[in-house]
């Protein structure tokens, strides 16, 4: 498949993920702050007015806020009222789902322009309740009436691909302490600090001290919340929200002399449960959607020179740097190990920090991940800029795979 | 898309059997392929035409966790073993994993056995290492 229409970012923001800077706000304002940030960012400015749709991923407000009909909301109080709002709910990848349903929609002439949002306001709730609300995106009756939680589907994964190539615990830990050491020099992260950081501050607070990252994790300051997975293989409990806005190709120029361009997008499913795959050490549906991806953009996977994969648990990362072609099956863990996913390294994966450190208001994510792409292919990410970043990646999973969305960017 | 689907492949009826200490499945009649939960429609060729057939209960562990964060209803648990099982015939299904507290008691390709047992009204599939 091919865009019979070229789209292009033209302007990206988001409010910094958190747990506690935004205990005051709700779904609309996180999405406004966003919002108003993302029109900011235009460079020769856009108006309401040049903005024809509007497309809201979020996957729970329902039980987080009691609110539903969320994209009507946000229209509404961004002022872009009585324009045409969807909202997108497919799990972790609903904002991934609605960049790519923003994409098609300019692509097929419909608008010129449309903005692209995420948000979710989690911490309504305390952690049991959390946990039971993200549970509610595997299969309700067959998985979470088994007993597992979302954490314990990808712990599942996590001991069958153990058991399949040797991959270890001690891999996984790598790309924990790689992910802080991102978010750290990230101002939006979540987390904003070194592993090693936060061992000497819990470990002066619970008089134990550690000679390093490692010695911390394995320690009982790092319980386990899913065997083999521990609370710093888990992405943290967020609010937050991004928004981005696309243009037609034709008149992105109008807007920037810097568009970030729509190189190849790609979705697929997969089925819900766990136990009706037949090999439980990929997710099929990434394989599949960056393929498409790959062959719309004319690039494979060695031609990526940054990407923002779907790390809500640390083996999320081993597995979506396999299937996305960055390297051999099985040898994810050890590519990170050896460095090679680090912002230094030859294949940068979460030069934010992801899901681990960035945080993971789940509606939010696929959208921080364009935010992200926008800066990095600009040279406008910081001290986590990756040298030289022309072509981008984002994959954005939904639950354990059930939905995966993948988007190329290039300049 | 015509004809009927085969309703009475549900969940209500997977369950009930389930209380009969039976695992049913369904087969798909157009290209032989067993599933479990049973299914009306066939996800590999398409076919509506399934009939029930039972299933032992005896498989190996094909992926598992033991959960310490669990959800409200099973607080009282915790910690407890799920994972997804490989039945001899051929699918998987997910089920806790009776008397596993710890991770390291079991490992990918321990054999279990199915157990039937009852919560509150139905009766959940379970298994237990052998």
């Amino acid at each position: 498949m091919r865009l019979s229409r070229g789209v292009a970012v033209v302007g990206a923001g988001m409010t910094r993920f958190h747990h506690k800077v935004h205990s005051d706000k709700t779904s609309r304002e996180l999405f406004v702050e966003a919002g108003i940030e993302a029109m900011d960012s235009v460079d020769n400015g856009i108006e309401l007015d040049d903005i024809g749709a509007l497309f809201v991923g979020n996957f729970s407000s329902d039980v987080f806020e009691k609110q539903t009909h969320t994209a009507a909301l946000m229209a509404d109080w961004f002022g872009l009222t009585p324009k045409a709002s969807t909202r997108v709910e497919d799990a972790c990848a609903s904002s991934g789902v609605a960049v790519n349903l923003g994409v098609l929609a300019v692509a097929s002439g419909a608008y010129d322009a449309v903005m692209v949002g995420g948000v979710e306001k989690m911490r309504t709730l305390g952690t049991e309740e959390v946990t039971d609300t993200l549970a509610m995106a595997a299969d309700g009756v067959y998985e979470v009436g088994a007993g597992f939680t979302f954490p314990g589907l990808y712990a599942a994964l996590a001991t069958a691909h153990f058991a399949r190539y040797g991959s270890s615990w001690e891999q996984l830990a790598v790309i924990t302490i790689k992910n802080h050491h991102n978010g750290a020099l990230n101002p939006k992260a979540h987390f904003q600090s070194e592993v090693m950081d936060t061992a000497v501050r819990l470990g002066e607070r619970h008089g134990m001290t550690f000679s390093d990252e490692m010695e911390f994790l394995r320690s009982r300051l790092n319980p386990v919340v899913a065997y083999p997975l521990r609370l710093f293989d888990c992405c943290p409990v967020s609010d937050g929200a991004a928004a981005i806005i696309l243009a037609a190709e034709d008149v992105a120029r109008k807007f920037t002399d810097a568009p970030v361009y729509i190189r190849g997008i790609g979705q697929a499913s997969d089925s819900m449960a766990l136990h009706d795959r037949p090999d439980l050490t990929t997710l099929k549906a990434t394989r599949l959607a960056a393929s498409q991806a790959y062959k719309m953009a004319g690039v494979d996977a060695n031609d990526i020179d940054v990407a923002d994969v779907h790390d809500c648990f640390t083996i999320a990362e081993v597995l979506a740097t396999e299937d996305l072609g960055f390297f051999p099956k099985g040898e994810g863990g050890k590519a990170a190990m050896e460095g090679r996913t680090a912002l230094d390294g030859d294949m940068p994966v979460n030069p934010d920090g992801g899901l681990k450190a960035k945080g993971h208001p789940v509606g939010a994510t696929g959208a921080a991940m364009a935010y992200e792409m926008f800066l990095q292919l600009r040279g406008q990410a910081g001290k986590h800029q990756v040298d030289g970043a022309m072509i981008g990646l984002a994959q954005n999973v939904g639950a354990s795979g059930g939905t995966v969305v993948v988007q190329v960017y290039g300049r | 898309m015509g004809g009927r689907l085969m309703v009475e492949m549900t969940i209500k009826a997977f369950n009930d059997f389930l209380g009969e200490k039976k695992i049913m499945g369904s087969r798909c009649r157009g290209c032989g392929a067993v599933h479990l939960p049973p299914r009306p429609i066939c996800p590999e060729c398409g076919g509506r035409e399934p009939t029930w057939v039972q299933l032992k209960g005896t498989g190996v562990v094909q992926a598992y966790t033991v959960i310490t964060v669990p959800l409200t209803r099973l607080k009282e648990s915790s910690p407890y073993a799920v994972g997804v099982v490989k039945l001899e015939e051929g699918p998987s299904i997910s089920g806790t994993i009776l008397g596993v507290k710890d991770g390291e008691e079991i490992a990918v390709g321990s054999k279990v056995k199915a157990e039937f047992v009852k919560e509150d009204e139905r009766t959940v599939l379970c298994f237990r290492p052998i």
